[in-house]
């Protein structure tokens, strides 16, 4: 393989796993489902994210050293409605060793519209729809940036299992978040022509299933709504959680294949009162997914409680920041 | 790379300082939350991490059979805004659930519940 398809090859590598910026924070009743770093959480509210810092090793043969740094900036439309803006700076280190060069810049800007459709205070349950849109060609194709738009309408939902009956007291401060995303391509298939060779090479650019969970232990949630038992309160703060990010190519498969490629990432959250550090390892599921853990760090700003009164709140709506999705019940 | 630091050490400390408010969450209670006391009390106190609009602000008590239990009406402390006071009628042995509903001084609008019992 030449130094230009191998390179190819791992822009490639860079766009499918890059890691994904995001996340909200959402509070429903007793729950506060904390920003998770991978996948988006079932909520909307004004947030910043920066940075999210992340590093892995890809797939490819040689695996090559990616770091990712990215930001989220969330903003309500409305009480329900927000839209976000993700740029994600991207270095991938030579492959092979310090001699040959690697590679610099930005991956292309997401946006993402989303809406919260339910929520359930009783039973700790929100569910949100949205459309991701990735804009083609804002960025750089050396590290993989697509030049067509990608367009992944979301399902996102949330559940806290507070409401579990008190003989499984112990369980109640579990939650499981969720997203179920189909990213579409604005365009079939990438045509290449080699300057040198003046071959073509169509590349068929797969429909995918973009989906995810997290399943979190909520220590504020233990303390302020099943039983405080007196920990120290560093460890009050705490959220343990497993992520898992997952990717599986499901149409016009001919180039990617079908092979389900991700991460399944043990960490834990710190959540304080405006804001929220947390880490992760980044563990890959598979050979095509990464060649080594990676590791994953965020930190999270809420900047509905940094500044209630000016940027923290919705555009448009009431002055009471409560929040009346079109299904279910207040928080 | 060294660029996108020192942004992101700026936004951090600019942030930081300007947090004031929050939303109002529970900080502890007493009788502490999931606890067991032996001797009733006389006042549910609630703590929470903001302070509160005394209005919008209050609290219920009931017993397993659904009975509030309250000598009187919840309500927020003068002295330490964060307090929330629930006086209690003398309880008897058993499980009490507590219900609060509070609304921050940023207008933040919270909720929550937890259960305290009396009994050995």
């Amino acid at each position: 393989m030449s130094n230009r398809y191998l390179y190819a090859a791992l822009c490639g590598a860079a766009a499918v796993l890059v890691t994904q910026p995001a996340r909200s924070h959402e509070i429903v009743g007793n729950r506060m489902f904390p920003a998770t770093l991978v996948i988006d959480d079932p909520g909307v509210a004004d947030e910043l994210s920066l940075p999210t810092v992340a590093i892995s090793k890809t797939g490819d043969v040689p695996p090559v050293k990616e770091i990712d740094i990215s930001g989220e900036y969330s903003k309500r439309i409305t009480e329900d409605f927000a839209v976000s803006f993700a740029p994600t700076w991207t270095h991938l280190y030579a492959p092979g060793g310090p001699n040959m060069v690697g590679a610099s810049g930005f991956q292309n800007i997401e946006t993402t519209f989303k809406y919260r459709l339910f929520k359930n205070v009783e039973h700790e349950f929100v569910a949100s729809v949205g459309l991701n849109i990735e804009w083609g060609a804002s960025g750089a194709q050396d590290v993989g940036a697509e030049r067509f738009n990608v367009y992944t309408p979301t399902f996102y939902f949330g559940k806290g299992f507070g409401d579990l009956p008190s003989s499984l007291n112990w369980a109640r401060p579990f939650a499981l978040t969720g997203q179920f995303g189909y990213a579409i391509p604005g365009s079939n298939t990438t045509v290449t022509v080699d300057p040198d060779t003046g071959d073509i090479d169509t590349e068929f650019n797969p429909r995918v299933l973009v989906w995810g969970a997290s399943l979190q232990y909520s220590l504020p949630y233990l303390k302020s709504a099943v039983a405080d038992i007196g920990l120290p309160d560093f460890v009050n703060h705490l959220i343990p959680l497993v992520e898992a990010s997952l990717q599986t190519p499901v149409s016009n498969t001919f180039s990617s294949g079908t092979v389900t490629t991700g991460t399944i990432n043990p960490g834990v959250i710190w959540v304080g009162d405006k804001f929220q550090v947390g880490v992760e390892a980044m563990i890959p599921v598979n050979r095509q997914s990464g060649s080594n853990v990676g590791a994953i760090g965020q930190i999270h700003f809420f900047l509905d409680d940094i500044f209630p009164n000016s940027i923290g709140r919705p555009i448009f709506g009431n002055g009471i920041a409560s929040g009346q999705p079109a299904f279910g019940s207040k928080p | 790379m060294r660029h996108l630091s020192k942004i992101a050490t700026a936004f951090t400390v600019i942030l930081i300082p300007a947090a004031a408010l929050a939303h109002a969450m529970l900080d502890r209670a007493s009788p502490r939350v999931g606890s067991t006391v032996a001797s009733a009390p006389k006042e549910l106190l609630l703590w929470f991490t903001e302070k509160l609009e005394p209005a919008f602000s209050t609290a219920e008590v009931h017993n397993a059979q659904g009975a509030t239990v309250q000598s009187g009406k919840a309500h927020v402390d003068g002295s330490d805004r964060t307090e929330l006071r629930v006086p209690l009628k003398a309880l008897p042995p058993g499980i009490y659930l507590v219900s609060w509903r509070v609304l921050s001084v940023d207008t933040h609008r919270t909720q929550g519940s937890f259960t305290f019992k009396v009994g050995p």
